[in-house]
């Protein structure tokens, strides 16, 4: 099964290498409307790291057989992890939902060394104060807002802007001559771009988009994100860090094949970080439909930790024993508890 | 009882009439040379308080006053009342007696359909050519319409799954595979154990089978009509039937109403440090 997959991958890598770099004489679909059709299911699901390793600092890309080599080793790891349950049985592992091998070395492609750029000393005062304020209150939950992990349904805030998920990082586009939306699977955010209004006056979660036709590009400028979200704090990212309001986010979206779209976003926020600083995440069609997500529709996880967190503090509940049956990483936690 | 089904069929009565007049307004057309929804659409009247004829009532919350009072209204039923099986309108009772456990609005669940489409909050229509996006600003409810779709459900959802047609000037769509409830609810607090169409309690399960037909009647009006099956409930399928205006404001867009930040500390309240 292994090896029909890689053999599967590396005929679709060759069309991906393709496209990435070079000047494209692809012709892009349009809509009835005339404008470049983008719409379809989208996934920009990956194994490549957010920021580069300081290994490859000097190497912005690997060479084919490189790049082939470094995603099968991710898979494998990615297969190997411990999590409630077997990832690769709910074909939650982005190799199955359709990651492919990519030539960068990293997500982030400026600055060159691709690393985010420092915090400004006052953005770092502020993190390190806001983090100090959420330890004070003890590793239990203590509220339905304190784990934001699992528990959080406001809004998924690996959405806008885009960052590294395990899974789930699906996205369905649909178009109308004034409007673009993306639906994005996890917790179904959605995000509506408006290709004719100036921008709104009120802060929105997934930030205020407007989006603009530069050839055949769809540039989106996106401000106004609600204060209340934070940014990263992905598994593969940097902490989380807050969202100001001078946080500003430029995108581009090109359909570079019939199957991949280039994404790549600047972010750009003064109070935080001491310059702008630019993602590339290619976008991977796959096979729809995408079903409804219902994140707070009797939300378990949350009854589960805020029950299990007030038991702990009254010494009903032992805290998990975390060490138990740790020989065998392969087993998922039912497993090891059967075993035992 | 009697004074609200005579005043429904009068309802009725005045409903066809505008239908027939609004009959000959033919629709812009997209560039796929479909009639076009796209806008910002909203029910002005008092369906999400209850679909039937109902007086002004005091709201549900005494220190709230007249200020979440129930406003009166003539009813949307086209052949009402809504026909229960006895049964049925025995729980429709004692839900409606329950409606601030029961109601999913209250928990930021959902909305479901039709009732996404009146409750007061404004639905934006993308239309595309194979497929038609509804979203509501209520908890950010998005429906995805798949036009000549043919596939069944693949699994319940609280949206339910929804294939339409072009049948002329209207869009008909046909929904199923709906929620009942929460399933396997861990706690009480987070359960609803049917799906309310109002807040009066009027309620379907997971029968619910809805055939909507959505006409533009004029520049800033669509014409929304869904007839309701559930054999679980009723005993004969029924008809609602009102007008969706059209937010004609410059700057309007969506916002965001993502009420789990409202209801977290009522739903998991007991469960939190004080």
């Amino acid at each position: 099964m292994r090896n029909l997959l890689v053999a599967a991958l590396l005929a679709a890598f060759a069309l991906s290498v393709g496209a990435q770099g070079q000047k494209s004489t692809y012709k892009v679909p349009r809509t009835p409307d005339g404008q470049p059709d983008f719409q379809g299911y989208w996934t920009n699901l990956t194994y490549t790291p957010y920021e580069r390793p300081k290994e490859l600092a000097n190497k912005p890309f690997y060479t084919e057989k490189e790049a082939i080599e470094a995603f099968n080793k991710a898979v494998a790891e990615s297969e190997n992890q411990v999590v409630h349950y077997v990832n690769t049985d709910f074909g939650a592992t982005p190799v199955q939902t359709g990651a492919k091998p990519n030539l960068r070395t990293s997500l982030v492609i400026d600055p060159s060394d691709g690393r985010i750029p420092p915090m400004t000393p006052e953005a770092q005062k502020r993190e390190a104060a806001r983090t100090a304020a959420q330890r004070a209150g003890g590793p239990l939950a203590r509220t339905w807002r304190d784990d934001r992990g699992t528990v959080w349904c406001v809004f998924h805030e690996r959405a806008v802007p885009a960052v590294t998920a395990p899974y789930g990082s699906n996205y369905q586009i649909v178009q109308s001559k004034n409007y673009i939306v993306m639906i994005y699977e996890w917790n179904s955010e959605r995000r509506v771009m408006s290709l004719d209004q100036p921008h709104g006056a009120v802060p929105l979660y997934a930030g205020d988009s407007r989006g603009r036709w530069e050839g055949d590009t769809l540039v989106v400028d996106t401000t106004n994100f609600n204060p209340k979200r934070t940014f990263m704090g992905s598994p593969g990212t940097p902490p989380a860090v807050s969202v100001t309001p001078t946080f500003h986010l430029t995108e581009r979206f090109t359909r570079t094949a019939d199957d991949t779209i280039v994404h790549s976003y600047t972010v750009d926020d003064p109070m935080t970080w001491t310059r702008p600083w630019t993602v590339e995440m290619p976008l991977h069609s796959i096979k729809g439909p995408m079903l409804e997500y219902a994140c707070n529709e009797n939300n378990v996880d949350a009854f589960t930790t805020l029950r299990n967190a007030r038991l702990q503090e009254a010494g009903k509940l032992a805290p998990p024993d975390r060490t138990r049956n740790v020989e065998d990483p392969k087993a998922t936690v039912l497993e090891r508890e059967e075993k035992k | 009882m009697i004074r609200a089904t005579i005043s429904a069929s009068v309802l009725a009565t005045l409903l066809a009439g505008a239908a027939m007049s609004a009959q000959t307004y033919r629709a812009l057309r997209t560039a796929s040379g479909q009639p076009d929804l796209n806008g910002f659409w909203q029910a002005l009247n008092t369906a999400n308080w209850d679909l039937e004829a109902h007086e002004a009532a005091a709201g549900p919350v005494l220190q709230l006053g007249a200020a979440y009072a129930v406003p009166p209204g003539a009813g949307v039923v086209v052949d009402g009342p809504i026909p229960y099986k006895p049964d049925a309108l025995a729980m429709k009772r004692k839900y409606a007696a329950n409606a601030l456990r029961e109601d999913a609005e209250v928990k930021c669940y959902l909305p479901g359909v039709p009732r996404v489409m009146y409750m007061p909050y404004p639905v934006q229509i993308v239309q595309s050519t194979d497929t038609i996006v509804m979203m509501s600003e209520f908890a950010s409810a998005v429906r995805t319409i798949y036009i000549n779709g043919t596939a069944r459900p693949p699994a319940d959802t609280w949206m339910g799954w929804s294939n339409g047609k072009w049948d002329g000037e209207t869009l008909v769509i046909d929904s199923r595979g709906f929620m009942s409830g929460t399933v396997g609810a861990l706690d009480e607090e987070g359960a609803v154990h049917v799906r309310f169409l109002d807040r009066a309690g009027n309620y379907h399960t997971d029968g619910l089978h809805v055939v909507e037909r959505i006409r533009r009647t004029g520049p800033d009006h669509l014409q929304y009509e869904a007839t309701i099956e559930d054999p679980n409930v009723y005993t004969r399928p029924w008809t609602i039937r009102m007008p969706l205006y059209r937010r004609v404001e410059a700057n309007m867009q969506l916002g965001d109403f993502k009420c789990e930040e409202f209801v977290g500390d009522l739903v998991y309240g007991k469960y939190q440090k004080k």
